[in-house]
């Protein structure tokens, strides 16, 4: 059981960075962004391309990877939101996926349908604790959760452009008056959500095998994951991510495995049953 | 010969977080009159009135509706018992035409079933015979005839809010709130309105007029209550309220207020 | 008036398609957008008329297919189905509306989004029941006291009559109050609660009666078309119709007819693309979204209005 503790981790621990880079878009331009999973599965196969194709080192791959996928992120600012903005939240959710669709279906084209594999940055032989066997890579996986998420809290409280991002997310129309450069701000918060579900990505598929589609599945997780933390709030993305490893792991072994993506969007809809507005309240509500 | 009010709340309280918005309201309305309720910014008045109308319940006391406790209460279910209101931010329609807007109130008190509808029968003509005709009414009353086809979003600014007040009388009501009708009006306009209103009373309406700007109220208005910082500070006619040395320090303030 | 001659002009028009070709392939092509007219004239409801984002109708497509692919697969009479079908959608509706009355924008799309996967993987993985990922074939095709419709042409004939029904019931809802309610919904919840409208009974109500749509339509199309899979129900699909009704002009009622022909012959007649064909796909509806988020009718219409009036 132990190890079905530790794999559930792992898995959330992934699912917390979708819910992550998520939660950053959302926090700074109120837009959930649908195809937060394809941008996953892009930093998987761009990673995979450097690695296995050009047989860059791994280490190498990773960093361009991380660089392209800051790219693709404000390339997906400029045909997303600049367009849309001030439309009601209904299109711009049709555009995200619809986007989604764009890119899943680019990869198809360029990669193809079968899986590939990535081999994971580190090596070397698993750790065992009473009967419980953690792999390197596992390790790597909370390793880099907690690396970014240090990265993250003192970039946002402690750095001056931190605070600035703090203060567009609160307010856009007065952060702008006020002289802040909020498309920066905008532009920074695009380009790292999309790296962090690319970091994802690249986590991701030594344990599961790339294939363009499945970016679905794993931006689903992500929205669940925002809903049971409590949309707008980063600690409880990264508690909800953990939860929900835990539930799918426990859930795929014990009761079916078949229905293993199902068990995310029954809690998530017990959770909204319970509380309609999000556990931490949702800010669109006609006011009176 | 005392009659029963057609509004009497008590102790009528709504805390939002630490601010407290209504203070144990109590107010009673006498049948047939227009009652205004002035008071500086943030002193409750749209507070009192979403709490009255069931927008957004108060925390705590009694809300009675020509006797009937409406406390808690859905909205739509206190729109029936024959209590309208209009809105200080303009909520129209815009998807439906002048008419279709008044309609959907003059259908307040009848659901009608969905079978009637697909089969259209007999009953489901005559019911839109009457709705068309009751909104066709209502829309005369305040002026707006002639526009009855046109989109509603292309109204201009003064007209929709007349088309707000024909909507909520449309729903044949006992007691019509108005909140704010008179903003972003200019001199005619509200005159127009004020004629209005008056014409309404003169069909045995009972009427609560929220108005921020006072000199336009005092000539309509039979009875005024004053709030501030959610409590009522006076009440009378408007004559005595004006002389009220409470209420001058609540508009030009010893306790100096943000505005 | 003058909508007459048109519409006149227009149902002959649709009336003589099937006479001028002769390959089955594209009347069954053209039966399948007459299918998904109706389930998007059902997704108007909800969300084109009520404001209130579904992408749970391919569900409610599926689960009406399924159920009478099932039920006549094992001899049940084909005239039980309708009414099975709607019994099914209509609890399945009810399963995912009530709880779902209060939840807005972001998490009733999600919500919706989840209950459309349960309802997939369900289908996916009770293979004895519906076949699994090969689907059913060799669906029993419709018949009403022994008369049955055969071949393509018979059939579109009847869809089409099926499609004016379905026209004719909406049309009747927009102009009664049940759906100026609807529209009031959407517009402003608050104002229309203060006019009288039980929001929460129209939510619900809007809710069902798409899904019932949707469940006859998945009726006949197992009965019409007589084999099934689960891919034809899939979120995708639920995505798919829902572009349909934008590209089409959400809320009107031409539009979701107009929306969903087009939206199911073009995938077909630009199949030589491939898989680029779903790249211009997403581009072109993030490109209506941004340009004429009206959809087609209201270019329709704005072109009316310049002819109207010239400058």
């Amino acid at each position: 059981m132990g190890q079905l503790v530790v794999n559930g981790l792992a898995l959330g621990s992934i699912y917390a960075l979708v819910a992550l880079g998520l939660l950053l878009i959302f926090n700074t331009v109120q837009i959930v962004n649908f195809a937060q999973g394809q941008l996953l599965m892009l930093g998987a196969f761009i990673g995979i391309t450097g690695a296995a194709t050009h047989d860059l080192p791994v280490a190498v791959a990773w960093a361009v990877t991380m660089l392209a996928m800051a790219l693709i992120g404000l390339v997906f600012m400029v045909l997303v939101y600049f367009p849309l903005r001030g439309r009601p939240p209904f299109l711009v959710i049709l555009t995200t996926i619809a986007m989604g669709i764009v890119l899943e279906n680019l990869a198809l084209i360029i990669w193809g349908p079968l899986p590939v594999s990535l081999p994971s940055p580190v090596h070397g032989a698993p750790l065992r604790f009473f009967g419980v066997v953690i792999s390197m890579h596992q390790l790597f996986i909370f390793g880099t959760l907690a690396v970014i998420l240090l990265l993250q809290f003192l970039m946002l409280n402690k750095t001056r452009f931190g605070i600035l991002m703090q203060a567009t997310a609160q307010d856009l129309h007065t952060a702008r008056l006020v002289g802040i450069p909020v498309n920066r701000t905008i532009a920074v918060a695009f380009a790292f959500g999309a790296m962090l579900s690319g970091i994802a990505g690249l986590l991701v598929a030594p344990i599961f095998l790339a294939e363009p589609t499945m970016g679905g599945s794993l931006g689903l997780k992500g929205f669940v994951v925002s809903v049971i933390g409590g949309f707008g709030n980063l600690p409880g993305a990264v508690i909800g991510g953990l939860f929900l490893g835990l539930i799918e792991t426990f859930g795929a072994r014990y009761i079916s495995s078949n229905f293993r993506d199902a068990y995310a969007f029954i809690v998530m809809i017990a959770v909204l049953v319970a509380w309609p507005r999000g556990l931490f309240g949702e800010k669109s509500s006609e006011k009176v | 010969m005392s009659e029963r009010p057609i509004i009497a709340a008590r102790g009528v309280t709504r805390r939002f977080g630490g601010l407290l918005a209504l203070d144990s309201i109590d107010l009673d309305i006498p049948r047939g009159i227009v009652q205004a309720i002035i008071g500086p910014n943030g002193s409750g008045k749209t507070t009192l009135l979403n709490a009255l109308s069931g927008a957004s319940h108060a925390d705590a006391g009694s809300i009675r509706i020509d006797g009937t406790e409406v406390f808690g209460l859905r909205p739509h279910r206190i729109a029936r018992l024959g209590l309208a209101r209009t809105f200080q931010t303009i909520r129209i329609f815009t998807n439906l035409s002048v008419l279709e807007n008044v309609e959907v109130a003059a259908a307040c008190n009848r659901p009608g079933s969905l079978f009637d509808v697909v089969m259209a029968t007999a009953r489901q003509r005559s019911g839109e015979a009457e709705i068309e005709r009751s909104a066709r009414e209502a829309l005369e009353i305040v002026g707006l005839g002639g526009r009855a086809g046109d989109r509603a979003a292309q109204l201009p600014y003064a007209q929709q809010r007349l088309l707000e007040i024909a909507r909520a009388l449309a729903a044949k009501p006992d007691v019509l709130l108005l909140d704010e009708p008179a903003a972003g009006m200019n001199m005619t306009e509200s005159m127009t309105l004020l004629d209005t209103i008056a014409k309404l009373k003169a069909r045995g309406l009972t009427i609560l007029l929220v108005e921020h700007n006072v000199r336009l109220v005092m000539g309509i208005s039979d009875r005024v209550a004053v709030l501030d910082f959610g409590r009522k500070i006076a009440e009378g006619t408007p004559v005595e309220v004006q002389r009220n040395p409470h209420v001058i320090e609540a508009y030009l303030g010893r306790r100096h207020r943000h505005a | 008036m003058n909508n007459r001659i048109p519409l006149a002009l227009g149902a002959i028009a649709v009336l003589a398609i099937p006479l001028t070709t002769h390959d089955g392939y594209i009347i069954q092509l053209l039966n399948i957008a007459i299918l998904n007219a109706i389930v998007v004239l059902g997704l108007n409801f909800a969300t084109g008329w009520t404001g209130q984002i579904n992408f749970g109708q391919a569900a409610f497509y599926g689960l009406g297919a399924y159920t009478t692919a099932i039920a006549t697969k094992a001899g049940v009479p084909w005239i039980a189905t309708p009414f099975l079908s709607v019994v099914i959608v209509t609890a399945a509706s009810l399963v995912l509306g009530l709880p779902t009355l209060r939840l807005r924008t972001y998490y009733l799309a999600m919500t919706t989004i989840g209950f459309g996967e349960i309802i997939r993987l369900i289908i996916v993985h009770w293979e004895p029941v519906t076949g699994g990922t090969s689907g059913l074939r060799a669906i029993p095709g419709i018949s009403v006291f022994g008369l049955a419709p055969q071949g393509q042409i018979q059939h579109y004939y009847l869809l089409i009559a099926v499609l004016a029904l379905a026209v004719l019931v909406a049309v009747r809802i927009r102009h009664s109050s049940l759906g100026r309610a609807m529209i009031a919904t959407k517009d402003s919840e608050i104002a229309a609660e203060q006019s009288g409208v039980d929001t929460t009974r129209i939510k619900l109500l809007a809710f069902m009666i798409g899904a019932i749509y949707a469940g006859l339509a998945g009726c006949l199309y197992a009965s019409s078309i007589r084999f099934i899979s689960p891919d034809s129900f899939s979120g995708t699909q639920a995505v798919l119709l829902m572009t349909m009704l934008i590209v089409g002009g959400m809320g009107s009622i031409a539009g979701c007819i107009i929306g969903a022909v087009a939206l199911t012959i073009l995938p077909e007649a630009l199949r030589f693309m491939g898989q680029w064909y779903l790249v211009l796909y997403g581009l072109g509806v993030i490109a209506v979204i941004v340009m004429a988020p009206g959809g087609l009718a209201s270019v329709a219409s704005m072109i009316r209005m310049r002819q109207a009036s010239p400058r």
